[in-house]
């Protein structure tokens, strides 16, 4: 089981981020930079971003999501390595999951964490920061793995970053749906565990069925 | 079942909302036109595509064997 | 075997000669069918049936807009079937199809969009709505233009085929999924109840001429979805000795024409 497995994409993916961490971390720096230009853009008047800043943080880390999605296995296509992954006798599914999680504690979790900070240059009231964390942590999960999906299916082509937008942005509407309302139902004072519930049962289906329209995807770019 | 107009101005005018009905229905038929007509176009140029990549290779052929 | 010979009709089927062959056949009586009904469902639902207390005329557009929306759902539906038949089967033909069914359906869910925005000017006094079931829509149109554009993204038919299968696939797993949630967000946000009559809650006289006006749509989406297909069958199979007898005869026959 060793080293074709989940874990040993696991680690391969985060050690090759960590020796380009610049790059990695561009999808945290665009959340940041975006986010200065709300208020520049909009207002700074605490109560209008306060009315905004549910959807917008949701909107930014979306976006930072997208960017980071293309290179997922672009590298891997170029160097030959894709190749490998593929006539290795474990389940593609391993090896995919390992590289998505990878990409999801490179962006997701830092744009979770650095999510306060934003939250208090857009005046988020107190109460939602809790649940936006809880939100973004879960849908940027989701984000990672179905973004993996149009990474597959695009990872062959040349101008393949704009296509992937196009083809992924109407398969993250559900989840940016829910995660803002969960911030959203929190600001209002009422139970935000509801949607949170459903961004984690729309997490379960998106780890059971998106490692197999990945695998599919990049099997069929082998055979191109 | 009645004739809901009394004559075809009115049929036109369709009180007042005329314009949004028409507008409706002509754009949907010209769009559901162009989808039947734009295929036929495509098979026809499918065969004069055909037919001329044919006759050059005959051509090519018969000029190979007269070279023979 | 036995088997075998259960299965042969649908390997027939599969042969794109066998459809070109057998579609062109048909397609006279399918023309004639689709004519008919959408003349007279257009006929009669914009002259004879009766016009809504609430709406007046304008509400005449339903019987575009409302089959044009089914057919625009249903054929993502068979776009994604066919991309499977494909994928499971390697049938050629069902590729065929997958690829003819994305710009008719794109189109479709173009005048959907376009005649719900014509409708809603006089209805509700504006033409664009973010409610569900447009916004639903909207989200439709862009999962066509993206299985098209990943079919024309790649150098390879065949790569581009199962891309846009895989791609349809997807696409159809979510479609439920996103109505509900943008349904959910819209009843969350929904500042007014604005709601149009629904076909249920229509008088009789109102709704057969919409049913016509659905059958007239299946005939017309079938009869579209033949012919790009026909065309698709040529273009693919242009190697195929059948094809270029076709060819042949069809430019001596132009050329007697014009002779």
């Amino acid at each position: 089981m060793s080293n074709v497995g989940f874990t040993a994409y696991l680690k391969r993916d985060l050690l090759l981020s960590y020796r380009r961490l610049g790059e990695a971390a561009s999808p945290l720096m665009f959340f940041l930079l975006v986010s200065i230009l709300i208020p520049l853009g909009v207002s700074p008047d605490p109560g209008r971003l306060a009315e905004l800043a549910p959807g917008m943080i949701w909107v930014m880390a979306l976006l930072a999501t997208l960017l980071s999605t293309e290179g997922l296995f672009a590298t891997d296509h170029q160097d030959g390595s894709l190749e490998q992954m593929l006539i290795a006798p474990q389940l593609l599914a391993l090896p995919v999951l390992g590289k998505v999680t990878a990409h999801w504690l490179m962006t997701g979790l830092p744009l979770t964490l650095v999510s306060p900070l934003i939250g208090l240059m857009l005046s988020l009231p107190s109460v939602a920061v809790v649940p936006m964390m809880a939100s973004l942590a879960v849908g940027t999960a989701c984000l990672s793995l179905i973004g993996a999906v149009g990474a597959a299916l695009t990872v062959s082509l040349r101008k393949g970053g704009l296509l992937l937008s196009i083809l992924v942005i109407p398969l993250y509407i559900p989840v940016i749906i829910f995660g803002s309302a969960a911030v959203q139902t929190a600001v209002d004072g009422f139970n935000w565990l509801g949607p949170l519930a459903i961004l984690a049962a729309m997490l379960c289906a998106a780890i059971a069925l998106c490692p197999l329209a990945i695998a599919g995807a990049l099997r069929l770019v082998s055979s191109n | 079942m009645k004739f809901q107009f009394d004559s075809v101005q009115q049929m036109l005018e369709m009180a007042g909302h005329g314009h949004y009905v028409w507008t409706a229905v002509l754009v949907s038929l010209l769009v559901m036109a162009w989808l039947l007509v734009r295929p036929l176009q495509l098979h026809r140029a499918n065969l004069k595509f055909i037919a001329r990549q044919l006759r050059r290779e005959q051509r090519r052929q018969g000029a190979g064997e007269k070279q023979q | 075997m036995a088997s075998n010979r259960h299965w042969t009709w649908f390997y027939r089927l599969g042969s794109p000669r066998w459809f070109y062959e057998t579609t062109g056949r048909w397609l006279p009586w399918l023309w004639t069918l689709t004519l008919v009904l959408l003349t007279a469902g257009l006929v009669w639902g914009l002259g004879y049936a009766p016009q809504d207390a609430k709406q007046g005329n304008s509400f005449r557009i339903i019987y575009l807009h409302v089959p044009v929306s089914f057919l625009a759902l249903a054929g993502y539906y068979l776009m994604a079937i066919a991309g499977a038949i494909g994928l499971i089967w390697k049938m050629k033909l069902s590729y065929m199809v997958m690829k003819s069914a994305a710009p008719i359906g794109a189109a479709l869910t173009f005048l959907a969009l376009f005649t719900g925005a014509v409708w809603g000017k006089p209805t509700w006094g504006t033409y664009w709505v973010w409610d569900a079931r447009i916004t639903s829509m909207l989200i439709l149109l862009f999962l066509y233009l993206g299985v098209l554009a990943l079919q024309y993204a790649f150098h390879s038919q065949e790569s581009g085929n199962k891309a846009s299968a895989i791609l349809a696939l997807v696409g159809t797993v979510n479609i439920p999924i996103i109505y509900k949630s943008v349904d959910w967000w819209y009843t969350l946000h929904q500042p007014a109840t604005i709601k149009f009559t629904s076909a249920p809650s229509m008088h009789i006289d109102m709704f057969q001429p919409l049913l016509l006006m659905i059958v007239a749509l299946y005939s017309f989406y079938a009869l579209a979805l033949i012919l790009f297909t026909r065309a698709e069958i040529l273009q693919r199979e242009r190697k195929a000795t059948w094809v270029c007898e076709l060819a042949l005869q069809a430019g001596k026959d132009s050329a007697g024409e014009a002779g």
